[in-house]
């Protein structure tokens, strides 16, 4: 099978020999040997066929398109010798063949066409999402009517996943993000001899934003991209469309649980990024500042208090709500093909992410008009 | 000397956690014929195809592939015999982010180094070849009905143009016309390019025309191999259920 294939022109005779196994795998090689053929002009130049022993389709088509790119050159060239089989398998090449040059992609459309179909899109996106919001919340007020809509056990699974298998990444980023706060603050308070408005400084910036922040993006690259996948791989095994099927609204089965689960959730993950995050301020501030934990927690409570511990913890519902709805709504937005479970994963990981930072700016800007 | 069977099994066992699918499978397939493989549920026809493209190594026995132990080879002279057989899946497997074209010549790009062009000429000649509209090359599996899916996942195990075609229940799930229509593919395909078939189906409309020669599988041996005619009136008890119910 591995044999080489080979054809020689033989001057004399005014021939091409042809050898051994004409397959798939040596028609590239048969190509150069083609090219180099040096072949007479002016001439009919036979093919001798017979010494093929194996022939397959690749190198049919391949003859047959050497055959005519001669014969424009002015070279014709007879093919003689070929078995019954291997001209049958010619025969159907040749009228089987289709140049590429005939099928063309569809072209692509102008660059405004496609602006346009691209903004429909994002509006839909946009009335899609709208219509998921209502219909949970339509949901979540019929769950009332019977407690057990709510689905318990999925909401505890869910806050499992979501929230107590977080909780390790999430002490351990809060803790550094403490550290290097504290460090960059300290260089300058350090140089005023200010050491002790440390817990002042990073307190506030720990509570109001780096704690509800860090606790937003790890549960955005966990939870979010979770909530995508699975329900996206229902969508493809038409899970959802059994679930529409038998009257049951995928919004309450699936979506309300992951809702509710991470809305508990949430301001429990929060409160824990900030112990932590306070761990490692006060760590830092200790080893670089010198101020001791007791000082550092006197000056938190005096001086930052509870009020903006609670400012930051306010967050957490509207976090939540963002990122299960738009891990859910990218899940459904999934379409038949393996491509498209990772693209909506990676979109619904960027488009929380871009959320929450509008809804963070939107929080400065409510809690500055309120003065708080 | 007469030339060596093209497939050879024998005395393949299989046992898949506590269960013996096989006990002793012996089947042997020569070059140009079209086998079908047919058997009751879970009397393991699936398993055997599996254990014939290496994607299952059989509990004991042996296979062999154009008269060579499969199971003895090394990796290197293996990746060379699976260039020697195309699969066409029960469920097509296109992969799903390719259009039709580069499904085909995804085997090409992977395994030669033909020019591009040279490449497209000869996935469109497959893709005509199996009865695909030429304006189907570019679009995507998903767009495509059920039958052309399978038409598509064709074209692409004969990409290599293999010596033998294995096919899993290639009209499952199609209409009867389709069906037919790709019994008729099957039958042009190993007129044509003189490939060696081997296929499983339950479809009784392909297995009247489409195979030369019929195995079935049962108790955990094949039981019979030859022609429909005569294996509708074989005695056995298990044949006789299956081709003419429970009397």
């Amino acid at each position: 099978m591995s044999k080489a294939a080979n054809c020689v022109f033989n001057p004399e005779k005014n021939t091409i020999d042809c050898h051994g196994t004409w397959s798939i795998l040596n028609t590239q090689a048969l190509f150069s040997q083609f090219k180099n053929l040096n072949l007479p002009q002016e001439k009919v130049v036979t093919l001798n066929g017979q010494q093929i022993d194996y022939l397959d389709s690749a190198a049919a088509l391949m003859l047959i398109d050497q055959v005519s790119h001669y014969e424009k050159k002015g070279i014709p060239i007879k093919l003689t010798g070929f078995s019954a089989n291997h001209k049958a398998l010619l025969n159907l090449v040749k009228s089987k063949k289709i140049s590429p040059q005939t099928v063309q992609m569809s072209p692509t459309p102008p660059l405004l066409y496609r602006v346009g179909v691209e903004s429909v899109n994002k509006l839909k996106q946009i009335d899609g999402f709208t219509k998921l919001l209502g219909e949970l919340f339509l949901t979540f007020l019929l769950a009332f009517r019977r407690v057990k809509r709510f689905q318990g056990a999925s909401i505890l699974a869910n806050i499992d996943t979501a929230g107590l298998k977080a909780l390790p990444i999430l002490a351990l980023l809060s803790f550094l993000i403490g550290v290097v706060l504290a460090y960059q603050m300290g260089i300058q308070l350090q140089t005023y001899g200010a050491n002790i408005f440390i817990a002042y400084l990073s307190g506030l910036a720990i509570f109001r934003e780096f704690a509800p922040l860090i606790t937003a993006i790890i549960v955005a690259g966990r939870t979010s991209s979770a909530f995508t996948a699975q329900i996206g791989s229902m969508q493809i095994n038409e899970e959802i469309d059994a679930l529409l099927t038998m009257g049951i609204s995928p919004v309450q089965r699936l979506v309300m649980p992951k809702v509710l689960g991470l809305l508990i959730v949430f301001p429990l993950l929060i409160f824990w990024a900030d112990i932590f995050s306070l761990m490692g301020a006060m760590f830092m501030s200790k080893w670089m500042l010198s101020v001791s934990y007791y000082d550092f927690l006197m000056r938190l409570k005096e001086s930052v208090g509870l009020k903006q511990l609670m400012l930051g913890i306010y967050k957490a519902p509207t976090f939540a709500i963002v990122i299960a709805l738009v891990g859910c709504f990218q899940g459904f937005r999934v379409e038949a093909n393996a491509d498209s479970i990772g693209s909506q994963t990676t979109k619904s990981v960027v488009q929380a992410l871009f959320l929450i930072i509008i809804v963070d700016a939107w929080y400065s800007i409510i809690y500055s008009w309120m003065n708080l | 000397m007469t030339t060596p069977p093209i497939i050879e099994v024998t005395g393949l066992k299989n046992q898949l956690g506590d269960f013996w699918v096989h006990t002793n499978v012996n089947l042997s397939i020569n070059q140009g014929d079209v086998v079908a493989i047919i058997g009751g549920s879970g009397s393991g026809k699936t398993t055997l195809l599996k254990s014939l493209l290496m994607l299952l190594k059989p509990t004991d026995g042996c296979v062999k592939l154009f008269d060579e132990d499969i199971y003895a080879l090394s990796p290197k002279a293996l990746r060379q015999l699976r260039k020697r057989f195309g699969v066409l899946f029960q469920h097509s497997a296109l992969f799903s982010s390719l259009n039709v074209l580069e499904n085909v010549m995804f085997p090409m790009r992977e395994f030669t180094h033909l020019p591009e062009h040279f490449m497209k000429e000869l996935a469109l000649l497959k893709i005509n070849l199996v009865g695909l509209p030429a304006h189907a090359a570019y679009q995507y599996p998903s767009e495509l009905s059920g039958g052309m899916q399978r038409r598509a996942a064709a074209a692409r195990a004969i990409a290599m143009d293999p010596d033998i075609l294995f096919l899993d229940e290639p009209t499952t799930g199609l209409d009867p016309r389709s069906a037919r229509r790709f019994d008729e593919l099957i039958i042009f395909l190993h007129q044509t390019l003189k490939l060696t078939i081997v296929l499983i189906s339950h479809d009784l409309e392909s297995l009247k025309t489409v195979p030369t020669k019929i195995a079935f599988i049962g108790e955990g041996e094949v039981l019979a191999c030859e022609p429909y005619e005569t294996l509708i009136n074989n005695p056995h008890p298990m044949i006789k259920e299956y081709f003419h119910g429970g009397d």
